[in-house]
């Protein structure tokens, strides 16, 4: 097997990209990916899962999106989609898209600025059809609407200047959807613009999507089809890729054991490590005492020794950082000098004596141990990290037993605050700060679980996201990071980093750095059979 | 014994009511719905788009209106949408109840073909060490976890031949088909085929002590005439009403088996339609399973009644 | 179901001639050789659960990321999972999970069972033709279905587990004691007893109790090893015994099967413990089985 690193790979695809069209692609074939599960529907808008992202992004085209080419997801490598171009106006307030003229939906109606409109009114919750959930209404904080000028053209008009918002649209979240078609449609047999149409999605078996022959970008997709089966158990999928029954394995499935197992058993699959872009933390129940007196939390984030957690979980790939993914990946990340000044990133021994002294002047010592429950979903990826945390707990008083709460309840039990300490995976779509400060740490946020809200780093926040200069903006961001960490907020544990693996046959596909939401369009991939 | 037939079958339909009324109520007392699990993959949940969510899909109703509902729908035919892929119940069901129904039967099919004869073999032969050996074979197969067996068979076949035996896409012929089924259905039907070894032995070494195998014997009848024609005949209609009853249970081992090996039938179907809370899906389909075993039952009853004059019905 | 058995004169034929304990021990040994592997692997099993924290080397939950995925050998002599806990230690204290969960739900389902069947059977009339129609309805479903209704609507804990397994026992043991009991309500020495003027409850529990014994030891032995499989089988689908309790099933599952290749002793060395201990249990049954119901004696 060829390990790429994905640095290496960054490297080799960022070379290949500029010739990538001097080799001879071959047309037809079908690709076959396996998936982890069903997705819980195929409309991209009402989901907030790569489970839906990874097989339906392709079916659907954006405004703009991020260069499939490039591996790091960045304002620099946004390039048109359905626009041809934008432009901003002199206050940075008014965002215009020239639209692709002559594009067609799959069920051969037009492509218009009307549909522009209509998806972003729907999900600033101001038109009439509403869909059955919106996850992402906090992305558009700053949006105050869109108007659209002739069938061609469509403004975006925000609050105040973002450079970030088209990064915002550039995400494989972003679809454009049609006027014509209802909500409801949209999840069962969604209709897009994509190189791909949908033809079908059976529940535990399969999803099926072919060639789009009218796609209005020349020559493309290569690809004839592209077959999704769907197998929930983990051990399973990877013995069928390692017997060659799949071109891909899902994005990031591939964990760093099970890699070494598929480089002994199928020597000739390519597997790229890369940041998943979901980050495993703690969430900590703030009205609960004892959990209410911030020097508990404090003394918690300052126990977790993060370092045995990623050689125990991934024999030392995972990446330690703060909320913003850490680079070379991550482009907003605070360096490891900086990290190391962080509470909690510091010498151990050290940082436990403080912990226990913490522990003590609340009252709790070897001889008062703090009894609590750690509540997390009943999956490996929850549960294993938690077992650890459990662990470590005990080095400063604190006696946990582990509360696994099915999937179905775990979102609602969060909500009610009908918990001690949680242990939460976060994803994050675009990394962006705008993105991701938003979303888990902005007041009012639904996904901001543990309701942490500091109006002077709010102020922040919203400061960052008008910032021009990007150098500055980037300085901005990593202070706020490094203060969110001191707050005890969210405190982070590990940044996951897995294999995505493919057979060497599949071409003219590039992994994503720092998302696994973005880069699925599939439009020049191509098998070499 | 008319009579008897007539109340048994109301007596079924009563309990298949009841059946009704059990998975119904059992389904509402689980935590969570599926506004819950929609939500989850948005990563919250918004009380407002919840409660809309509830009344779109009828959750909202009084517990009494929603039984009526399902119970008038499904006597007019119509089961319902599921609630996860929005589309009609039958269609989710439907194409699954065959695939499932092969595996059983060939399951079937491999215990019967190994469970007999061995069993005849280990009567005839007892407490010799082939008996021993025989029983201590049928015991670990009663003894080794379904999946266990079933990963070691997939990590088996892809070390030494580089395939591996799971459904990825529809067969295209039946050989194709029956390739595909047979090493689950092997898998699981080696456990069937020790429970069904162990009564077929049972029941030929009662058989073999009556009188009129002695007589046969005595009138020097031969040692394999007496063993297949008359002890075997005889004994396999326990074994028979057991592999009936043994065919509607077979649906528990299945679940972890379709699991393994990917197979997208009715019974790992039911598993996840569980933790999606999809109501419509897990109430047909138990209420599918559960009339598949109670008419079986009394099929059963029926032939017990017939066979055993001991039993007495008021 | 018949057969009337007493137990003492059996066991006394059995062993005819042999006096001291220990004697009719071996004797009982020499007479089922598989039945006595059984009673000592369960014993085994007993042993283990009871004494698990003298017996295991290391605590089963400790985790240390030196020993992630260590080989067998050293200070683990069975290896260690990814999180790097022992597994002999894990193992060792599986087994209390195993018999509690095969012990206590078999004792659970039994005893609700016998309650019903009993009942059922010696009182027959309208009290019989609900139970009846409640037993067809919990047993129309198969067991595994039965048992992960309950375990998703009662939550994942080992209380819950347990219950969720021994709740499709009770229609099985009440059909057979029901069934018995029938049968038993038709021998003269009941017939007696109700012609010299004893009581229904007293027939009841003097004649007909005692003599479901037999058949009563005989489903729970059987019973045993088949709780301890569907623990196995819940833990796999993830619906059994939550992390850390190192639950034999669930050391089989999902994660472990992941790692299989890289660490086949995470799969080989609990796969064996648990079938282990339901091959002991079966022996062990067939063996109560062959004595206490000689109509199928070998």
């Amino acid at each position: 097997m060829q390990t790429r690193s994905w640095l290496a790979g960054a490297a080799l695809v960022a070379a290949l990209a500029m010739p990538i069209q001097a080799y001879a692609q071959k047309a037809g074939g079908t690709l076959r990916v396996y998936h982890r599960d069903t997705p819980p529907s195929a409309s991209i808008h009402e989901e907030a899962t790569t489970s839906t992202n990874m097989p339906f992004m392709s079916v659907y085209n954006n405004l703009v999106m991020f260069d499939q080419n490039i591996p790091k997801n960045g304002l620099e490598t946004i390039v048109p989609d359905l626009a041809e171009s934008w432009s901003w106006d002199d206050g940075k307030t008014k965002l215009t898209f020239k639209l692709r003229d002559g594009v067609k939906w799959h069920d051969g109606k037009p492509f218009t600025s009307a549909d522009v409109k209509c998806t972003w009114d729907m999900l600033l919750g101001v038109s009439t059809t509403k869909m059955r959930k919106n996850p992402r209404k906090d992305w558009y904080w700053n949006l105050k609407g869109v108007s659209v000028n002739g069938a061609n053209e469509a403004t975006f008009e925000l609050g105040q200047p973002q450079p970030s918002f088209l990064a915002l649209l550039a995400s494989g979240y972003s679809p454009v959807y049609p006027c014509h078609v209802a909500p409801k449609d949209m999840r069962t047999n969604p209709i897009g613009t994509g190189p791909f149409k949908f033809v079908e999605l059976k529940q535990n078996e399969s999803i099926k999507l072919v060639k789009n022959q009218d796609y209005w970008k020349e020559g493309r997709p290569y690809l004839d089809a592209i077959d999704w089966t769907i197998i929930k158990s983990r051990s399973t999928r990877i013995l069928a890729f390692i017997a060659d029954e799949f071109d891909l394995t899902f994005t990031t499935d591939v964990s760093i054991p099970l890699m070494k197992d598929v480089a002994a058993q199928a020597p000739h699959a390519i597997c790229e490590k890369v940041p998943t872009g979901v980050s495993t933390n703690l969430i900590v129940n703030r009205e609960a005492a004892p959990f209410d007196n911030e020097d508990v939390r404090k003394a918690m984030n300052l126990a977790i020794n993060r370092d045995e957690f990623i050689t125990i979980l991934s024999e030392g790939e995972y990446q330690k950082g703060g909320a913003m993914l850490p680079p070379p990946g991550g482009g907003w990340g605070m360096s490891a000098e900086m990290l190391a000044t962080v509470p909690g990133y510091g010498d151990k021994p050290t940082e436990i004596a403080q912990a226990q002294a913490l522990m003590q002047a609340a009252g709790f010592g070897p001889d008062k141990r703090l009894a609590a429950k750690v509540s997390t979903r009943n999956i490996a990826i929850y549960r294993d990290p938690a077992v650890i945390l459990i662990d470590q707990l005990k080095s400063i008083y604190i006696d946990a037993e582990l509360e696994v709460v099915e999937t179905s309840n775990w979102h609602a039990k969060v909500a009610r605050k009908d918990y001690q300490i949680g242990l939460n995976l976060t994803g994050v779509g675009v990394d962006d700060p705008d993105v991701n400060f938003f979303e888990n740490y902005g007041c009012g946020s639904q996904r901001n679980y543990t309701g942490y809200c500091n109006q002077e780093i709010q102020d922040l926040f919203v400061k960052q996201s008008g910032m021009t200069d990007q150098a500055e903006r980037l300085k901005l961001v990593q202070q706020i990071d490094k203060k969110l960490q001191e707050d005890v907020a969210r405190p982070l544990i590990f940044h996951g980093v897995n294999a995505t693996c493919y057979q060497p046959r599949l071409k003219g596909f590039s992994q994503m750095v720092n998302s696994s939401y973005n880069g699925w369009r599939f439009e020049d991939a191509w098998l070499d059979n | 014994m008319g009579s008897y037939i007539v109340r048994r079958f109301f007596l079924m339909l009563i309990t298949l009511i009841g059946m009704s009324i059990v998975i119904f109520a059992l389904l509402r007392l689980v935590p969570g719905n599926i506004a819950d699990i929609l939500f989850d993959s948005a990563g919250f949940v918004d009380p407002s788009e919840k409660a809309a969510l509830e009344e779109e899909l009828g959750l909202s109703d009084p517990i009494y209106v929603q039984y009526w509902d399902w119970i008038w729908g499904m006597m007019h035919g119509d089961l319902g949408y599921s609630y996860v892929s929005e589309r009609p119940t039958i269609d989710e069901i439907a194409p699954r109840i065959p695939i499932t129904a092969k595996l059983a039967v060939l399951a079937l099919f491999f215990s019967v073909v190994m469970g007999v004869p061995l069993g005849v073999i280990s009567a005839v032969k007892q407490n010799t060490p082939i008996d021993y050996a025989l029983r201590v074979l049928s015991l670990s197969g009663l003894s080794l976890p379904s999946f266990w067996l079933a990963l070691l068979i997939l990590m088996a076949f892809v070390h030494w031949f580089g395939t591996i035996p799971i459904y990825t896409s529809p067969p295209d012929t039946l050989w194709d088909e029956l390739l595909l089924y047979s090493i689950p259905a092997a898998a699981v039907g080696f456990r069937s085929s020790a429970l069904i070894m162990r009564l077929t032995r049972s029941s030929m070494l009662e058989v073999m002590r009556q009188d009129y195998i002695r007589t046969a014997r005595a009138k020097g009848a031969s040692d394999s005439t007496v063993n297949y024609s008359h002890a075997l005949s005889n004994a396999i209609l326990p074994v028979i009403t057991i592999i009936g009853i043994e065919a509607a249970f077979l649906i528990g081992g299945l679940i972890v088996t379709e699991t393994v090996f990917n197979i997208p039938g009715v019974a790992r179907f039911i598993v996840e339609a569980i933790q999606w809370r999809d109501y419509p899906i897990v109430q047909n389909l138990v209420m599918f399973i559960a009339v598949i075993v109670v008419v079986t039952n009394f099929l059963v009853d029926l032939l017990y009644v017939a066979l055993d004059p001991r039993i007495k019905y008021e | 179901m018949t057969k009337i058995v007493n137990h003492s004169v059996e066991l006394a034929k059995a062993g005819a001639g042999v006096e001291s304990r220990l004697g009719k021990a071996w004797f009982m040994a020499r007479t089922y050789p598989l039945g006595a592997i059984g009673l000592l692997l369960f014993l085994g099993l007993v042993f283990c659960g009871l004494f698990a924290d003298l017996l295991a080397p290391m605590d089963p939950v400790t985790t240390s990321a030196a020993s992630s995925l260590a080989a067998p050998g050293g200070i683990h002599a069975l290896g260690a999972d990814m999180m790097g806990r022992d597994m002999l230690s894990r193992i060792i204290h599986g087994a209390r999970i195993s018999l509690a969960v095969g012990v206590g739900s078999t004792i659970i389902g039994c005893f609700f069972g016998v309650i019903l069947g009993l009942a059922s059977g010696y009182l027959l009339g309208w009290f019989d033709l609900i139970t009846q129609r409640f037993i067809d309805i919990m047993q129309a479903l198969p067991l595994l279905v039965m048992a992960l209704v309950m375990a998703a609507a009662l939550g994942p804990s080992l209380e819950n587990t347990v219950i969720a397994i021994s709740i499709p026992l009770i229609p099985h043991v009440a059909r057979v004691i029901r069934s018995n009991t029938l049968s038993l309500r038709e021998m003269p020495f009941v017939e007696a007893a109700k012609a010299i003027g004893m009581s229904e409850s007293r027939i009841a529990l003097k004649h007909v109790l005692p003599n479901t014994l037999a058949p009563l030891i005989v489903l729970a032995t059987a019973q045993l090893g088949s709780a301890i499989l569907t623990e196995a089988s819940l833990s796999f689908l993830g619906l059994g015994i939550p992390e850390p309790h190192p639950s034999w099933g669930r050391m089989l599952s999902e994660s472990a099967a992941e790692y299989v290749r890289a660490a086949p002793w995470l799969v080989i060395f609990p796969g064996i413990a648990i079938s282990l201990a339901v091959f002991g249990a079966n022996l062990l049954g067939d063996a109560v089985r062959d004595i206490l119901d000689p109509r199928q004696r070998s």
